[in-house]
């Protein structure tokens, strides 16, 4: 049988699953008009078409993945996807060569010595079983918001109720968890209220922190095509860099690092002098909060009152917080007149500017409550939005609860009901879940890289979807240390060998996207789903079923946890004639849908925070649907834009205007918090008189790992560089192209100068991307962490800067 | 570089050098659109018999694209000893022989800027190398015009990118108004650079070399082309 004919067997099969009749005739029904998926008939040299979420990054555009003779051979923008419409960044129509990079792993590889020797799988999952067996609270897991759906579900579950430990996390710890705790802080529930129709509505745009020209390219694109039909809308970037947001916006303003602390209550402050802040929304709608000093370290405070509110508030005049932040006084009363004007409609977007913060909770719960306490909020447009930078680090990070404190559905594990409520939905014994939280990223990686012997208690990491190697902070002693350890084993599983499979003693070769079945969850609380097209290349497999076939492995070597309450293995499924399907078999595992198993598992945990998801067929059907997905009479579903906003949101009751539900006070209103002004932990003084600020750029996703492999990828944006001040330069006696050394406390790196290219950082300042792993800028960046979040400052830390003289290359 | 795209004789025929063609992925938005250029205009009128004598002559050959201060092709062709010099000279790479399909210039000096493009080099060593003196510094270094196919440039097209206004390396070559990008015709060197890093689906940057160079100046220094006039013929 020629290998097309597998393929086509295979994309058969996987859909021929309880409802595939019901599923084929949809899914030709809703893209009609695009005229795609071929899934009968097509012989020959056709093109079959299916669409899929994009790989990369957490707008979470559609694209049309075109394959032929069991490779993808096209992509296009889907028009029917309401994120896109059509449209992609330069990532996502290159986004189909990621499969076919030259160096792509395909067999399990363990170190002996200073190299690595093929093994069989079979050989690797018995050798991961027995070093759990031998030790399970010595183990941790670390996935990432690449995870999809299915891949977080099974290795939360496998960890929180099958080996009863919490050691699991996911870089989302290092990108959004700031996020988080200020939802949760304001809401009591996780996630924007509003997602991006807002965009198609606001009249003003204030991006605080945030890039999104170059990071969230297509949404950004949504508002230009806006202003290029003539539409007025005011776009602000509050930022310590211009940048190509810069370029489109009528407003600059450029703040010194952490300030936009100060900026934030000083527009608080001009609300309340001016009398203009929505007292009818307030008095409805809010409670004033502030940390409690006495209990410094519970996120959700204390109450205040209006008066000590205010009181709080008025240091922050324009004049001190011009002082501080080094904006204009006068532009911080053009912002307290935006905000004070309700006939407005104000966006606020933000992503790691906000988030890599060590203020990071504070700054999220300001910028909420300036939209609180101004009444701008829960009205088409009006509505402040967290952006996230991977494809499903909502869906499966934050959604599933993959995070060493969290369970499924926005539940904790430190809260006694939830546990019940998890156990008995998996199924699992009471007792099994841990009540105490397990290690934060920075802490696992901390202990992991600590001799066994000196606290350092984790012994066997496994990572799954992400590169550690090249983005935890002070990479110095949080990852490189692992080296020089005895008794300390690091599994990777991994599409290309990466910094992290660098120190790898096993690594895993993985399926990724369409190779495999998956869910992602993007920015705007949409649900996506695809099915796999391509078979992995060698013997690639699911990272879901390396989890799934170490648990069973476990299973066989006794381990009471990988039971359930009914005595069977916790991973079990069955098909249509209630025979269990041996998924821990990899020519066993697409014989069912396991993805659509374990949604329907999850699924029942969602309706808990009104997070609730349609069945799996019904986003089969749908480009993404955004929850809470709730039934109709008539048996459809139907997905809400704007929660806690009563025209939209089924969870409003009485008729309510605004509800929040999920109150922390229990009475259905938001917090506005207090939160002051605070110096940052690091900095510059004499000996390292810069800013250093870290971040992305639009070529590259991440740490490069998929985008380097894109040969017009690397050529548009080669490698890294230092983008300094004209003035710094000049002091420096460099010019472009001239080589210079960054250092910190930490470490030092050395990058070619770029002056007036991308981005211009402002005085004493430096910024450097952190996608070239040929040049780790996370040598150098600190470790210190916001206090509720454990998120780290990426943006900034102390460093100096230092010519190096020429090596000969004048390039 | 193995990820060169190798030039086509129907590309040549073309008389132009085009970006790379989407090897083995064949993108719809891509393919959607003219995956080749559309074809160069006639040439201008020219402005006398001897220049139209020439300009026919090439229309039977095709333009190549020279390293930077190069003399009129046939001179370039009488002149150049094949010495290797500006090859070895230059930094970058950026010069290789012509392959055997460009039949008589076999063997001569050529930049494919998709492999890598000539970086402008202030002092320009291959000039310098030179010893017969067909690259000279008394010539322009214009070696040809980019264009941006404003129906695969992403920026036209609704999206952000920004990377040819940002690498190209002659001040002011590249204009950008509302995130767009235009060539300046007149200031546009051809070195290539844009074509080089364009990451459009298919290549948003079309090189056109120059399809007349100015002959060889007098002893004195004289007789260089203004570039306004070599652009003349190029297409709009
Ligand atoms: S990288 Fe992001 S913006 Fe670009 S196409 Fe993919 S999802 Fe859309
Ligand atoms: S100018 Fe410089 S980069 Fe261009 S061909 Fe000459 S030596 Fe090479
Ligand atoms: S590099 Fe290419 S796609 Fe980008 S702006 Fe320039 S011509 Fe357009």
């Amino acid at each position: 049988m020629n290998a097309r004919a597998l393929d086509r067997r295979e994309f058969i099969r996987r859909s021929a699953l309880t409802a595939a009749g019901a599923v084929i005739a949809a899914r030709g029904e809703s893209v009609g008009a695009v005229s795609l998926p071929l899934l009968q008939g097509s012989g020959g040299d056709e093109v079959v078409w299916d669409k899929a979420p994009c790989r990369f990054c957490g707008t979470g555009c559609h694209v049309q993945v075109g394959v032929q003779d069991g490779r993808v051979v096209a992509i296009a923008g889907d028009p029917l996807a309401e994120v896109n419409r059509g449209l992609l960044c330069v990532k996502g129509y290159h986004v189909g060569k990621i499969l076919y990079g030259a160096d792509r792993l395909t067999t399990p590889m363990l170190r002996r010595g200073d190299g690595h020797v093929p093994i069989t799988w079979d050989e690797a999952i018995d050798l991961i079983a027995r070093r759990i067996h031998a030790a399970p609270d010595r183990f941790a897991m670390y996935g990432s918001g690449q995870w999809t759906i299915g891949e977080g579900c099974a290795a939360n579950k496998f960890m929180k109720a099958g080996l009863g430990s919490n050691h699991i996390d996911g870089n989302p710890r290092l990108c959004m968890s700031s996020a988080v705790t200020g939802f949760l802080s304001c809401y009591g529930v996780d996630e924007p209220a509003g997602c991006y129709d807002d965009l198609d509505a606001c009249n003003v745009l204030i991006m605080w922190g945030n890039n999104p020209a170059e990071m969230h390219p297509v949404l950004f694109s949504r508002v230009i095509d806006r202003r290029a039909r003539g539409e007025e809308i005011l776009l602000i970037d509050i930022g310590t860099r211009r940048t190509r947001t810069t370029d489109h916006c009528q407003e600059y303003l450029e703040f010194r690092p952490q300030t936009d602390l100060a900026i934030a209550n000083g527009i608080a402050h001009q609300l309340l002098k001016n009398g203009s802040w929505d007292t009818d929304f307030v008095s409805k709608h809010c409670n004033f909060r502030q940390l409690d000093p006495e209990q410094p370290a519970n996120m959700y405070g204390k109450p205040m009152t209006f008066d000590e509110y205010a009181a709080a508030l008025e240091p922050y005049t324009p004049e001190y917080v011009q002082s501080l932040s080094g904006v204009p006084a006068e532009k911080i009363r053009m912002l307290g007149d935006l905000f004070g004007d309700r006939s407005r409609r104000i966006t606020s977007l933000w992503c790691m500017g906000m988030n890599q913060h060590t203020r990071g909770t504070a700054i999220n719960c300001l910028v909420h409550s300036i939209h609180l306490l101004s009444g701008h909020f829960g009205r088409p447009g009006d509505a402040p939005t967290s952006l996230t930078g991977q494809p499903s680090a909502c869906g499966t990070v934050r959604e599933v609860g993959t995070l060493s404190h969290l369970l499924p559905g926005g539940r904790t594990v430190a809260n006694e009901a939830h546990r019940r409520d998890c156990e008995d939905l998996w199924n699992v014994p009471q007792g099994r879940i841990k009540a105490a939280p397990g290690y934060h990223t920075v802490l696992m990686f901390e202990k992991f890289c600590t001799p066994s012997d000196a606290g350092g208690d984790i012994d066997t990491l496994w990572v799954q979807v992400t590169n550690p190697g090249q983005t935890l902070p002070n990479l110095h002693k949080l990852f490189n240390r692992k080296a020089d350890l005895e008794g300390k084993f690091l599994i990777v599983s991994e599409v290309y060998p990466t910094a992290t499979t660098r120190l790898a003693d096993l690594i895993l070769p993985s399926a990724m996207w369409v190779e495999k079945n998956g869910m992602y969850g993007n920015s705007e609380r949409r649900t996506q789903q695809w099915f796999k097209m391509v078979q992995p290349p060698g013997e690639a497999r699911d990272d879901c079923w390396q989890t799934i076939a170490v648990a069973h492995r476990l299973h066989e070597l006794g381990h009471e946890g990988m039971k359930g309450n009914d005595g069977e293995f916790i991973f079990t499924i069955r098909d249509e004639r209630g025979q269990i399907v041996p998924i821990w078999q990899w020519e066993r595992y697409y014989d069912v849908n396991v993805d659509r198993h374990l949604f329907e598992e999850y699924r029942r945990f969602t309706r808990y925070k009104n997070k609730d998801l349609a069945p799996y067929d019904e986003y089969v059907r749908a480009r993404g649907l955004r929850w809470p997905v709730v039934e109709q009479p008539g048996g459809t579903w139907r997905e809400t834009r704007f929660r806690f906003a009563g025209f939209d949101d089924p969870y409003v009751t009485g008729g309510a205007e605004i509800q929040f539900y999920h109150s922390v006070t229990k009475d259905d209103r938001a917090l506005v918090w207090f939160r002051p002004y605070e110096d940052p932990p690091e900095m510059p003084d004499a000996e390292y008189p810069f800013w250093l600020d870290t971040g992305r750029v639009l070529e590259h996703w991440h740490t490069g790992t998929m985008t380097g492999r894109i040969s017009e990828l690397r050529r548009a944006m080669p490698r890294a560089y230092v983008e300094l001040h004209p003035d710094d330069a000049r002091d420096l006696g460099v010019q472009r192209g001239d080589v210079v050394r960054i250092e910190s406390r930490r470490g030092h790196i050395d990058l070619p100068v770029w002056i007036n290219g991308r981005g211009s950082p402002a005085r004493g300042q430096v910024f450097v991307p952190f996608f070239d792993e040929t040049r780790l800028i996370n040598e150098v960046t600190l470790d210190a962490h916001d206090p509720f979040s454990r998120q780290p400052d990426y943006k900034k830390c102390a460093v100096r800067v230092k010519r190096v003289p020429p090596d000969g290359q004048t390039r | 570089m193995s990820e060169d795209s190798p030039i086509s004789r129907r590309d040549m025929l073309r008389g132009r050098v085009l970006g790379p063609l989407l090897g083995g992925l064949r993108d719809a938005a891509a393919s959607r659109l003219k995956p080749l250029a559309p074809e160069p205009a006639p040439s201008g009128a020219p402005p006398d018999a001897a220049r139209a004598e020439a300009t026919s002559r090439y229309a039977k050959s095709f333009p190549i694209l020279r390293p930077p201060g190069a003399v009129e092709e046939e001179a370039f062709l009488a002149g150049c000893t094949k010495c290797n010099a500006c090859v070895e000279a230059c930094p970058y790479d950026s010069i290789i022989h012509a392959p055997v399909r460009f039949r008589r210039a076999a063997g001569t000096p050529m930049i494919n800027p998709v492999g890598q493009p000539c970086w402008m080099c202030a002092d320009a060593p291959c000039i310098a190398s030179c010893e017969p003196g067909v690259l000279r510094f008394d010539l322009p270094m214009k070696m040809g015009v980019a264009r941006i196919d404003e129906t695969t440039c992403l920026p036209w097209m609704g999206t952000t990118c920004t990377v040819c206004s940002e690498q190209c390396p002659v001040p002011g070559a590249i204009e950008v108004r509302a995130g767009r990008p235009r060539i300046i015709e007149e200031t546009c060197t051809g070195c290539g650079v844009c074509q080089h890093v364009c990451p459009a689906p298919g290549n948003a940057v079309i090189l056109m070399p120059m399809a007349q160079r100015p002959p060889a100046p007098p002893a004195d220094g004289r007789g260089a082309t203004p570039a306004s006039e070599c652009n003349a013929d190029e297409p709009e």
